[in-house]
């Protein structure tokens, strides 16, 4: 039969007629490839009906199926049989959101259609937001659809008798597809689709199960789409939108260049010019990078502008999930004017009254841009409008480069994330939880996945000794108890307390821990990392959500507060990743450089910041794209050696420990390293023994591999990585965010079961797999290489100073150092603490001291 | 390292222990005896040789300093007998003549026939033995005597020059009270942000380093 002919077709063709609507020509392939048994993903601009794409298709679907029953139930009763043949209810489609703000909205809209198409639908959502009785309910009643974050399934896998949830399941849909890649929630997502799969041939082993991703444009959709399915045997597609969204792009620039600051997160200088832009619009999403940021930009925006009180509002990760909520209904129905937001606000849903988009500082990536573009403007054909603050000189530069890459379509990729040990035991115990496992079947499952197609059998044979006996055999693991086999012949957790804090743990995002801010009073106002309010003095005051608060105290688990007296106060910085610049980027960077000083160019923004880069040429020398730049200043901090490969801050972390690796060879010296998208500092309090014509010997490809994995080790790259390895994998528990446990006695660092497996347990793969992370992750070794190769190639600029210059200066001012020494420790406590003496005596003198934080 | 303490001396040993010479009295806290044990039975992965470590270096120091007492001001055991503890119990075989005197720490809930059988002659809050008081943690309230605690598991960064920094676990003697480090290998570390007239020891790999002054 063919699909256009298909009752269920003609009604959803017919529904949408009646509201006006035609089906774009992406979806209806959706529809044909969905009716066929394809399974695949759908890549269209935000706006276009994604989501009804593939949904409309599940639906069209289950039109069919239910008419066709009905067709021969009436056949059948015609012989006066009774049996009802109709599909039976239960879950039918698995939809995977990467943001729970999501599934509230596409909930609505899913309810929406059922109900006009007068399908017999429940749309379920269930995530950390869902509230218990809910969850019991969907436990008896699974609803046709449960709209779910990987979190969240993970949890239903930890669950007794699951297998009975998957009974009806016609198709799994991941949302946002591209968001999730390329993070270990995307292997989490891996996981459990190979396990729901797993289940359902083993019950229905005729049954067709598609799997679908709903993805954003990205560099490598053909993989993006291998990685969610990865099944020879299943028929897969990609389908394209051929509509194209249009985007606008306008930087806000200053009057003159010295307001800007050569680094620095600010840029409040121009906070009055957002105001008419604001003004002119019906809604306004300002994007910031982080949490904190946009508490201070919140503020600021009030400050300029009085009137804006009540039409302005704030929405980050860390604010209460009702204020969330509130606000997010609030931009639906257009009440408010302009709404500060990081990241939160980034995916899927529709806000119609949004047109306008301000994105504040660099947002490192073309794709993110143009995502956070597209929040504007959200109906077809409608142009998405995006304004570029830059919030210091240099990202002018980038405001450039991201234009030109979005014009020429240059978008980077996703790549997907492998052998993440810490995920598969994580999951290995989920299941261990729930119904238990076979461990031959699992294994077959996930060498099918792609997060472990490359598995080998002895790392399976540890993992799985790992979580039964702790370790293995060289290492004693007396008394361990975790997963054992059951009468059945299946790995299950016996003991209630470890089955408890896994669950409690389940989930791949780690942070720091989390206190709820409550007011005296009553009402929470949201969240706030310990290590922050540890830090505070109870009548002092801080900034969340927007408000100004003043800290009483910290009372179980809770930070109490209440309203401050206080107009401005500091605001919390939350920890979290920093984004690296993207190679793409990168390499657009490197050639607009060149075209500011030539003037070869047609943009704004380059002949805006040529005074700056005058002043660059002039106290040192701006780079051209065949030239590598190395400054070489002398302060009274030490000596610093800038290097500027603009290769991002990635790529610059490994170069940076690979080089100061390779200098610490020649004499012992210790270092301090900072980096940004730019380039990288070495910092040191004695001369750099440096061999200035022998440079491009240190910048060497030859001996990469050695080089890389010895400075790896010698800095605290890969304890850092293990931060994340050592939650995920359950040796250390965080606690819930919010909620507090009691488990003092088992606290735990990271830091410590690193230093504890370094030094009597080195077969660990864990701690393997923090060194392939703090490598391959970073970067590949051909990144690494082709730059260092391209560096090779180019003429090398030596400048020395003993002044900053434009272009060192971001970097210098940038907090997050690491460290590396190849002197001997005593040398160097001996010397440090001689030299804190002289200082104290000095500081004591000038008596004031710059507050860095 | 030798140091004078409200007229005694004191050995600080880098292996995390103090000698008071005077009383041949071996002084230690926040032992852990049984942590790891404890995490492996609670489905946490740590290697039996982190408790065993510990016991070793109790050893070297019971060889270099033969001492009659040992005094743990607290956290000897880590909630209950198991394992480790049953090593323990070995260990304290060897010595039958040394006297163990614990100060209770939060930490310490065997049953008292434990601490009997093993000989060991408990303090439930402290022990006062002029001028020094041990006590687990340190009082709020001062008095005529000088306060020797743990708990904490005190640690110190050292600053220097080109923003270098680094960070060892150490010895605090402050104006009331001073604080061993943690001597399980097991164990985390507590900042201190010092105070004017306060000492500080940092211990690293090969010794004790006295700081004088940070930041």
């Amino acid at each position: 039969m063919q699909l256009e002919k298909s009752k269920g077709y003609k009604k959803v063709i017919k529904w949408l007629k009646q509201h006006k609507k035609k089906p774009f020509k992406f979806q209806t392939d959706a529809w044909l490839y969905y009716a066929e048994g394809y399974s695949g993903l759908i890549n269209a601009p935000t706006g276009f009906g994604k989501t009804f794409s593939i949904f409309l298709a599940v639906v069209i679907d289950e039109l069919n199926a239910d008419l066709s029953s009905a067709a021969s139930t009436a056949a059948v009763k015609k012989k006066g049989s009774q049996i009802q043949q109709k599909r039976k209810s239960g879950l039918k489609l698995i939809w995977i959101t990467p943001l729970r703000s999501l599934a509230k909205d596409l909930a609505r809209a899913m309810r929406e259609v059922c109900e006009q198409l007068e399908l017999d639908w429940h749309i379920g959502v269930r995530n950390g937001d869902t509230p218990q009785n809910e969850k019991l309910k969907q436990k008896k009643q699974m609803p046709e659809v449960l709209i779910i974050t990987p979190e969240s399934i993970h949890l239903l896998l930890a669950q007794k008798s699951t297998f009975n949830y998957f009974d009806q399941l016609q198709c799994i849909v991941a949302d946002e597809w591209h968001e999730l890649l390329g993070s270990k929630r995307g292997v989490m997502t891996e996981l459990a689709i190979s396990r729901i799969r797993g289940l359902l041939i083993d019950q229905h082993p005729e049954r067709l199960l598609r799997i679908w991703g709903i993805s954003a444009t990205i560099g490598n959709l053909e993989q993006a789409m291998d990685v969610l399915v990865p099944y020879d045997e299943v028929l897969k597609t990609i389908i394209k939108s051929d509509v194209e969204k249009k985007i606008e792009i306008r930087s806000i620039l200053p009057d003159h260049i010295d307001m800007l600051p050569w680094a620095g997160h600010l840029g409040h200088k121009l906070a009055h010019k957002l105001l008419p832009i604001i003004h002119k619009s019906k809604t306004t999403l300002i994007f910031t990078n982080t949490r904190g940021q946009a508490e201070l930009w919140y503020q600021t925006l009030l400050a300029q502008d009085e009137n804006l009180a009540g039409q302005l509002a704030i929405h980050h990760g860390s604010i209460d999930y009702e204020l969330r909520n509130w606000i997010e209904e609030a931009i639906h129905t257009g009440v408010l004017k302009a709404v500060v937001c990081t990241s939160s606000l980034d995916l899927g849903v529709d806000f119609k009254p949004v047109d306008t988009v301000i994105q504040i500082g660099s947002p490192k990536g073309v794709a993110r841009f143009l995502q956070r573009a597209g929040r504007s403007g959200h109906s077809p054909y409608e142009t998405s409008k995006i304004y570029f603050l830059p919030t210091h000189a240099l990202e002018l530069v980038e405001a450039a480069a991201i234009k030109e890459a979005a014009r020429t379509q240059d978008i980077e990729s996703r790549e997907p994330i492998v052998m993440s040990f810490d995920a598969l035991i994580q999951y290995l115990v989920t299941l261990a939880v729930g119904d238990g496992f076979d461990d031959e079947k699992i294994f077959f499952e996930i060498k099918q996945t792609h997060a472990f197609r490359e598995l080998l059998p002895q790392e399976w044979k540890w993992i799985m000794q790992f979580i039964t006996t702790g370790g293995d055999s060289l290492t004693a693991y007396n008394e361990f108890k975790k997963v054992s086999k059951d009468e059945d012949g299946l790995w299950k957790v016996k003991s209630r307390q470890i089955a408890m804090r896994h669950r409690l743990h389940i989930g791949t995002i780690v942070s720091d821990a989390m206190l709820k801010v409550k007011y005296l009073t009553g009402g929470y106002v949201g969240m706030i990392e310990e290590s922050f309010i540890s830090r505070m003095k109870p009548g002092s005051s801080f900034t969340l959500a927007g408000r100004v608060l003043e800290f009483i105290m910290v009372k179980e688990m809770m930070v109490l507060v209440r309203k401050s007296k206080m107009k401005q106060a500091i605001s919390p910085s939350w920890m979290g990743g920093r984004i690296s610049l993207s190679a793409n980027l990168g390499s657009i960077l490197r050639k607009k450089y060149n075209e500011t000083l030539n003037k070869t160019h047609g943009e704004e923004e380059l002949d805006f910041i040529l005074p700056l880069f005058e002043r660059q040429a002039k106290v040192s020398h701006v780079p051209k794209s065949d030239e590598f730049l190395i400054e070489l200043i002398n302060t009274k901090d030490g000596y610093h050696f800038f290097a500027y490969p603009f290769e991002g801050r990635q790529v610059h972390e490994i170069m940076a420990a690979l080089i100061a690796y390779r200098l610490g060879r020649i004499k012992p010296i210790s270092f301090s390293i900072a980096m940004n998208d730019y380039g990288f500092e070495l910092l040191s309090e004695q001369p750099i023994p440096l061999d200035e014509a022998h440079i491009k010997a240190l910048f060497t490809p030859v001996n990469l591999s050695e080089d890389i994995v010895a400075s790896i080790n010698a800095t605290e790259m890969a304890r850092r990585k293990f931060r994340d390895i050592a939650c995920i994998s359950g040796l250390v528990f965080q606690g819930y965010p919010g909620k507090y446990v009691a488990n003092k006695h088992l606290q735990s660092s990271a830091g410590l079961f690193f230093s504890v497996f370094s030094d009597y347990d080195k077969h660990n793969l864990l701690l393997r797999q923090a060194y392939d992370e703090a490598f391959y992750q970073q970067i590949e070794e051909p990144r690494l290489a082709a730059a260092l190769k391209r560096i090779q190639e180019s003429k090398i600029i030596i400048v020395k100073t003993d002044r900053y210059t434009p272009l060192c200066f971001p970097i210098k001012v940038d907090s997050l150092r690491d460290s590396m020494s190849s002197e001997e420790l005593s040398h160097r406590i001996e010397r440090m603490t001689a030299e804190s003496e002289k200082t104290a005596q000095v500081k004591k003198k000038n008596n004031r001291r710059k507050d860095d934080h | 390292m030798i140091i004078d303490c409200k007229g005694e001396q004191f050995i600080l040993n880098k292996e995390r222990a103090i000698f008071w010479v005077a009383k041949k009295m071996l002084i230690i806290s926040d032992l852990h005896i049984g942590k790891s044990a404890h995490f492996r039975r609670s489905g946490i992965q740590v290697p039996d040789t982190v408790g065993l470590t510990d016991l070793h270096r109790l050893t070297s120091l019971m060889k270099e300093f033969e001492p009659d007492t040992l005094l743990v001001t607290g956290d000897m055991f880590h909630n209950n007998i198991n394992s480790d503890a049953n090593a323990f119990v070995d260990w304290r075989r060897g010595y039958p003549h040394l006297k163990i005197v614990l100060i209770k720490g939060n930490h310490d809930a065997l049953k008292n026939e434990d601490y009997e059988a093993l000989n060991i002659e408990v303090h439930t809050k402290e022990l006062l033995c002029a001028p020094f008081r041990f006590i687990h943690d340190q009082p709020v309230e001062r008095d005529e005597y000088y306060n020797i605690c743990g708990h904490i598991h005190p640690g110190v960064v050292l600053y220097g020059k080109a923003r270098q920094q680094l960070k060892f676990p150490c010895f605090y003697f402050g104006q009331h009270c001073a604080i061993l480090p943690a001597f399980s290998v097991f164990t985390g570390l507590k900042i201190l942000k010092p105070q004017e007239g306060d000492r500080f020891y940092a211990l690293t790999l090969h010794k004790v380093i006295e700081v004088k002054r940070i930041r």
